[in-house]
């Protein structure tokens, strides 16, 4: 099929929000792109790896932000256009290296592409990291829908280029997972060579030269400022009204259709805001002089909300006007057509309107929490590690991580006590387990592993803070949609690369206890939990187990891609007695209990895993088609 | 400056996608935005990934039309396509009494521990105590009759095309292209009988 990415100027095509803003780098002849993935950042790099052949160009899954940043960052010092991309909280992980870099500036256009997630749909905190730009002094950049979040990037290469200074475009998960249609602009020949022109007093931040970065940073901010005058993304709508409202980013097109619901579009003048972080303080002058009520629809922090009050202070105008935002505007989660309308109507001194949902009453549903996917080794891990804790009476403290494993805080398993952050597993452990009795468990998935545990895992040894290190090894980073890693044997662009071998890394920083398991042999995954258990707890020791067993979404979807028939197992009704353990306590969702209590498995669930015919105390579950051969060597 | 604001004034459709994690619900926006783009008109879908897809409940929000912004607004959906019957119900406050529900006549059990599920009689009798206009479908049925079980999310997209409410939008012919354009070509066969049945189904159930 062709790749619509690739398609030719003019074309119109169905984009996803971030295969836009991948479009939007091509355009302007990205050359270097490293990214660590993340809801809601991971289709941008994920788009760009899927034709970085074509175009010669280099894409990389680093192993974390930090190290994607930088080398973005240096590629982007040798004169090469570069990206780099992550969910909001990479860039905490890449906060150092951003800080630097807008002291040195850059020579090659360099866009930090910064993926917010306001309503937290798939993260730990909802962070507007238009603050890092105010923070670091790099401007942000917002785009409303996929066409313009593609044309703002493609011209933001330009603007970075021209300063000599990093941008950053801010999306958020309804920018970046929204699909629409885009017309395609021109594809230029990528270039992929620079040449780094060494000069100290640019490059190395020692105290002398970074002291002088400081002051001309301050300079070049103010020519930023001006230089956002220009910016043609922003755009002032009047209509000779005395009230304005100011819609940054994505709040624009919420602004337009609400005001068109509520019939008012010709009654207020709209502000539309692409450059965020610093404002476009002439533009922002101009509106303040015309207006006599403001509201600014800005999504989470009052980011827009507190620079125009502060625009108005500087230049003599807070007296003549009214501003309002957060106060009718909630700070937490995202914007929705209805909070906008709300805010708009109390704005302009309409009655909101009302509308009038079905409401139904006497029928309660379940929630529907997600789960483990059929065949999860995960699943299987958790499993076994709770009988294997039962047996043993211990209280194990479960330091958890981020990934896919997370699931197991909710029942049946509750093997979750502790989820902070990536690599916030072992990081905890190394204080938990100097101060207290119990013992500890770091369950970290192998993505997350080469992410940010690597260092907590030496700290382990080095502090001798013992623990049993279970590193959930799925060979791929499941949670966001499968990317290879250092661990997987291939690269983002699906080239072979060298393995990483978790094993041994931990063998050589010194850990005495290593294991591997296949979470898929039941009985003797078991027994050899059983035993890293106890070393810990007898030895006071780290101890590292390996639970390696490919994503069983992944080897079950390459199987149905490419027709390869799999095991598939049924439930013998005369042996079964219902007792639950199958669909109750192990969970799997292929697996559902019929009106007598009894067990069932959907066939077009199954992914002939076979671990619930291991663990039926009954032996009532058998294999009823053997998988093709060919469906073993699927398994990576 | 510019003077006025360039709206056009056609309406804006607005549909919610609900179902499960897996069932396909993102492909189907998929190919009715490609849909779309064959007939000439505008469309913008919104999802959610990560977490949700495991198995989780889903929501796809599809605005065709002139949408400028990504979300229906609740109470504001003209069509609810349901393939999963709670998670229509979860998702009840996007519709009003003048929704046209489309919906697959199934309820899948979450897999919680001793989770209690009601049945799809019980909650298609409750949404029709309501008055609610209401067209069910037996996707599972009519996807396996298609040639793949897999292909309930198509069926239930033959249903909504087989209702008319897109006709001024879209046609069945334009959603047999999309279906080409977005599916690999060895699905297309399956998908593509998925469609005529869900499509002939309902307007069986109209007629
Ligand atoms: C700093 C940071 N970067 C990225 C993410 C997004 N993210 C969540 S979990 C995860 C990795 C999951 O992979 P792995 O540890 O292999 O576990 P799996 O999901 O495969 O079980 C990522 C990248 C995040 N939450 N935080």
């Amino acid at each position: 099929m062709p790749k619509p990415l690739l398609g030719g100027e003019g074309e119109k095509v169905f984009l996803l929000g971030n295969e836009a803003i991948a479009r939007g780098a091509l355009e302007a002849g990205v050359g270097f792109v490293a990214a660590y993935p993340g809801t809601p950042s991971t289709e941008i790099v994920e788009a760009l790896a899927s034709v970085a052949k074509d175009l010669g160009i280099h894409v990389e899954w680093s192993s974390n932000e930090k190290v994607a940043f930088e080398a973005a960052y240096g590629a982007a010092m040798a004169g090469v256009r570069s990206l780099t991309a992550m969910k909001h909280v990479g860039v905490n992980v890449a906060a150092d290296p951003l800080m630097s870099s807008a002291y040195t500036g850059v020579k090659g256009g360099f866009v930090i592409v910064s993926a917010d997630d306001p309503g937290m749909w798939s993260s730990q905190n909802e962070q507007d990291n238009r603050y890092y730009g105010l923070h670091a002094f790099i401007p942000v950049f917002e785009a409303y829908c996929p066409q313009e979040a593609k044309d703002v990037v493609r011209d933001l290469f330009d603007f970075s280029e021209k300063m000599g200074h990093p941008v950053i475009f801010r999306s958020t998960t309804r920018l970046s997972h929204s699909r629409g249609i885009v017309r395609l602009g021109k594809l230029p020949r990528p270039k992929t060579k620079g040449v780094f022109e060494k000069n100290p007093a640019k490059w190395t931040l020692i105290p002398q030269y970074a002291r002088k970065h400081r002051v001309r940073l301050l300079e070049k901010w103010e020519r930023i400022k001006k230089e956002l005058a220009t910016w043609p993304y922003n755009r002032f709508i009047s209509n000779d009204s005395k009230y304005t409202i100011i819609a940054p980013g994505i709040a624009y097109g919420y602004v337009v259709d609400e005001l068109r619901t509520l019939g008012v579009e010709h009654k207020v003048n709209v502000l539309k805001l692409s450059s965020t972080v610093p404002l476009p303080e002439d533009m922002i002058v101009k509106v303040l002089e015309v207006s006599e009520k403001i509201l600014v629809v800005e999504e989470l922090e009052p980011i827009v909300e507190v620079e125009v009050k502060r625009i108005a202070y500087d230049h003599g105008l807070a007296s003549n006007v009214e501003i309002h935002g957060k106060d009718y505007i909630p700070q937490y989660s995202e914007l929705t057509p209805n909070r906008v309308r709300t805010a708009i109507a109390k704005f302009i001194g309409l009655s909101v309107p009302e509308y009038s949902p079905v409401k139904l009453s006497g029928l309660e549903i379940p929630p529907r929490p997600p789960t483990f996917c059929p065949g999860c080794p995960h699943r299987s891990t958790f499993y076994l590690l709770k009988k294997a804790v039962n047996s043993l009476r211990l209280k194990p403290i479960y330091s958890g991580d981020i990934g896919c494993y997370s699931l197991a805080v909710l029942p049946p398993f509750e093997e979750q006590d502790i989820i902070i952050e990536m690599g916030g597993s072992i990081g905890a452990a190394n204080g938990l387990a100097h101060v207290i009795d119990q013992p500890v468990i770091a369950i970290i998935g192998d993505s997350t592993f080469f992410h940010a545990g690597l260092p907590g895992m030496i700290n382990s040894i080095y502090n001798d803070a013992p623990m049993l290190i279970l590193v959930l090894d799925n060979r791929i980073t499941a949670m966001t949609g499968h990317q290879p890693h250092p661990g997987t044997g291939m690269k983002a662009t699906g080239e072979k690369a060298r393995i990483i071998d978790i094993a041994s890394i931990a063998r050589a920083s010194g850990i005495e206890y290593v294991d591997v398991i296949d979470p898929y042999d039941v009985s003797d995954a078991y027994v050899r939990l059983r035993k890293a258990l106890e070393y810990v707890v007898n030895e006071k020791k780290t101890a590292l187990v390996v639970a390696k067993r490919a994503c069983s979404l992944l080897v079950h979807s390459m199987a149905l891609r490419k027709g390869i028939v799999t095991p598939l197992y049924i439930v013998d009704e005369d042996k079964c007695t219902g007792c639950g353990v199958c669909y109750d306590f192990f969970g799997c969702p292929a697996i559902v209990p019929l009106s007598n209590g009894k067990a069932k498995i959907d066939p077009a669930m199954c992914t002939g895993c076979g671990v619930c015919a291991q663990i039926c105390p009954f032996k009532a579950i058998r294999i009823i088609r053997e998988g093709d051969k060919s469906w073993k060597e699927l398994w990576f | 400056m510019e003077r006025t604001m360039v709206l056009s004034r056609r309406k804006t459709i607005n549909m919610v996608i609900v179902g499960v994690g897996g069932q396909g619900l993102i492909t189907l926006g998929r190919v009715l935005g490609n849909a779309s783009i064959i007939s000439g008109t505008n469309i913008l879908v919104s999802e959610i990934h990560g977490l949700a897809q495991r198995g989780g409940s889903v929501i796809v929000h599809v605005r065709i039309g002139e949408p400028n912004s990504p979300l229906v607004p609740l109470g504001g959906a003209d069509i609810v396509l349901g393939l999963e019957l709670i998670e229509v119900v979860r998702y009840l406050e996007y519709a009003n009494h003048d929704s046209l529900f489309i919906v697959n006549n199934r309820v899948i059990r979450p897999s919680l521990p001793k989770v209690r599920a009601p049945s799809p009689q019980a909650i298609l009798s409750k949404l029709k105590e309501l008055g609610l206009n209401i067209i069910a479908i037996n996707a599972r049925e009519l996807a396996e009759k298609a040639g793949s079980s897999l292909s309930e999310n198509i069926v239930m997209l033959g249903a909504l095309m087989g209702t008319g409410v897109l006709d001024e939008y879209i046609s069945l012919d334009h959603v047999k292209k999309a279906i080409k354009k977005t599916l690999p070509p060895r699905w297309h066969e399956v998908n593509i009988k998925a469609l005529e049945l869900g499509y002939m189904e309902a307007k069986k159930q109209i007629a």
